[in-house]
């Protein structure tokens, strides 16, 4: 559904704002933003489209909200079932919002817990599905260190015990530490990683806004990445500034930590391009004060120059409003050579734009740990005839096969994406 | 028998309706102008929340309040023969427009759904408020619009 599209600037080619040096239009500030929200029609059989030398196959249907994947060290697949806690309306805006946000997602009932599926004939299918872990508050990141399973519910990280080839965690969590989470709790996704030495683990925790429309006070610990430590369950802002951050992932070659970065709405159709970024210590990456830098925002009062003249500019636009929520660098083999070492990014897409932006997977080459060419796509299909969406992408994750799998929360599905036999 | 006042067609017991729905369209916008004030001096969220929902409320009484002076307004020749009821009609249509594009700019995020472009909407809303609640009073209280003929005691 198109809701009045006529005032505002006409978007232009997302391709000239992917890579290190996005175009950035003028800020466009509407009477009315352009809410293009696609109609949710499902798969019925279909399935996405994959580039050339690659073939796909459905991994799981039938599931509830299916948002992340993670991929234990014996194979199994981690699928994280989950969906948001419930708006809160603070003013008239928030009834059409809150509309929108149900009538673009899965009608399913989100499952908030997460399954495990497991392949015992080698074909790269699973046979057998059991549930991890039931009852969870809105998880979204997992990961495990040695035997500790951390799960990030939206508002804790919990620790639960695992031993390899375990189906069902009976045992109760271990709070590590309390994440930022409701009553309001806008971007509620908290996204998990650890380093690579184990030490410490890494939080996306997105901020409570748009653009700080819940007040400042809301915005406490939010819009950054939370360094851990395991042993205590002390945190620090590791790095700030980054509106809704997901994807957490260390660099294979570099061990620097990546994100993709969901940022703000309401400027325009091409503003503000999101992001793939890698995090750096103690950085400060704009928002809410400006974006890509310097470029202030004209909706936060007041501003802050003495942040703004530190904050930087992220490594790699991805285009405006396509909305990154997974991310995973490819070390696998069994895709075709030309996606080795480089990172998939999974847009859900886009609502605040006339010409749809997203919903689909594309590959960012990477060489010596930085982007080095311009994202491709890989995987398509999620929409149909411009405004129906049959899926929407959002978690990512390769199997101990080298398959790449993607989580579809509005499809309910799990895809796996390997090479075409004639590849093999 | 005819009145001798102009009548009010769209009463409720021979009370005119929109007389009574006035108010909180009044209120509501007046309210408006204050709680953008205080969002703009201090900068505090809630404030401007304030202000969407009044609008909100404000605009729908006022549409219900055009409706019933409308009616009056066309089913009264002696209603349209007077100039504060132009004057009314027109600045309050007015009020309605400016309002109506007021709560979109209110439903921007943060800083920017008030100040400036909203802030000064709610004050020239205010400003012809004065007006057309001037002019509506002149035709209640000097040409008895809707007021019921004094009977004999």
């Amino acid at each position: 559904m198109v809701i009045l599209t006529g005032c505002g600037p006409a978007p232009i080619d997302p391709q000239r704002q992917i890579g290190a040096d996005p175009y950035l239009p003028p800020i466009h500030q509407y009477l009315l933003p352009p809410m293009h929200t696609v109609k949710i029609v499902g798969w019925n059989g279909a399935m996405p489209s994959v580039a050339p030398g690659l073939k796909v196959q459905p991994f799981a249907t039938g599931l509830a909200n299916p948002r992340s994947l993670y991929v234990l060290p014996n194979g199994d697949v981690l699928v994280v079932e989950t969906g948001g806690p419930p708006a809160p309306v603070s003013r008239p805006k928030e009834f059409v919002m809150n509309w929108m946000e149900k009538a673009t997602h899965s009608h399913t009932k989100p499952g908030q817990r997460i399954l495990l599926f497991r392949d015992t004939n080698g074909d790269g299918l699973p046979d057998k599905r059991t549930v991890l872990l039931d009852h969870l508050h809105s998880p979204f990141g997992v990961v495990l260190v040695g035997n500790d399973l951390y799960v990030a519910d939206t508002d804790a990280v919990l620790r639960f015990p695992y031993t390899e080839g375990q189906t069902e965690i009976t045992a109760p969590g271990v709070k590590l530490c309390d994440l930022p989470g409701g009553p309001i709790d806008h971007h509620w996704t908290k996204s998990l990683t650890a380093s690579p030495n184990g030490t410490k683990l890494y939080a996306g925790v997105g901020s409570n806004s748009n653009i700080t429309e819940n007040g400042i006070e809301a915005e406490v610990d939010r819009a950054a990445i939370w360094e851990i430590d395991r042993a205590t369950g002390a945190h620090r802002e590791y790095a700030t500034g980054l509106r809704n951050p997901n994807g957490l992932q260390f660099e294979p070659e570099t061990k620097v930590l990546w994100a993709v970065i969901n940022e703000r709405d309401e400027l325009g159709p091409d503003l503000v391009p999101d992001y793939l970024t890698s995090v750096k210590d103690g950085a400060f990456y704009g928002w809410p004060y400006s974006y890509y830098g310097q470029h202030l925002d004209p909706r936060v009062h007041p501003q802050r120059p003495d942040l703004v003249a530190k904050a930087i500019a992220p490594d790699y636009a991805l285009s405006s409003h396509v909305a990154p929520l997974g991310l995973v660098f490819y070390t696998g083999t069994n895709l075709p050579a030309h996606y080795r070492g480089g990172a998939f990014v999974g847009e859900h897409g886009s609502w605040d734009r006339s010409i749809l932006n997203g919903y689909k997977i594309v590959y960012v080459p990477f060489a010596n740990g930085r982007p080095s060419g311009t994202a491709e796509e890989v995987v398509t299909g999620f929409l149909v005839d411009g405004d129906k969406a049959r899926g929407r992408p959002v978690g990512l994750a390769v199997d101990n096969q080298g398959a790449l799998l993607i989580a579809d929360d509005t499809g309910n599905s799990v895809w796996r994406i390997s090479a075409s036999s004639h590849n093999l | 028998m005819p009145s001798i006042n102009p009548r009010s067609t769209a009463s409720l017991r021979g009370h005119p309706i929109h007389v009574m729905l006035v108010p909180v369209p009044i209120f509501c916008f007046v309210a408006t102008l204050i709680t953008d004030i205080v969002y703009w001096r201090t900068a505090a969220m809630q404030w401007a929340n304030f202000s969407a929902w009044l609008l909100v409320i404000g605009i729908l009484f006022a549409l219900l309040a055009a409706a019933a002076g409308l009616i009056d307004f066309f089913n009264e020749p002696r209603i349209r023969e007077l100039r504060p009821a132009w004057i009314h009609a027109i600045g309050n249509i007015t009020v309605l427009i400016l309002s109506i594009f007021n709560v979109m700019i209110h439903s921007r995020d943060a800083y920017t759904s008030v100040v400036p472009t909203g802030l000064i909407l709610s004050a020239i809303v205010v400003a012809i408020l004065l007006v057309t609640g001037w002019n509506g009073w002149t035709m209640v209280y000097r040409y008895r619009v809707g007021v019921r003929p004094e009977e004999p005691l």
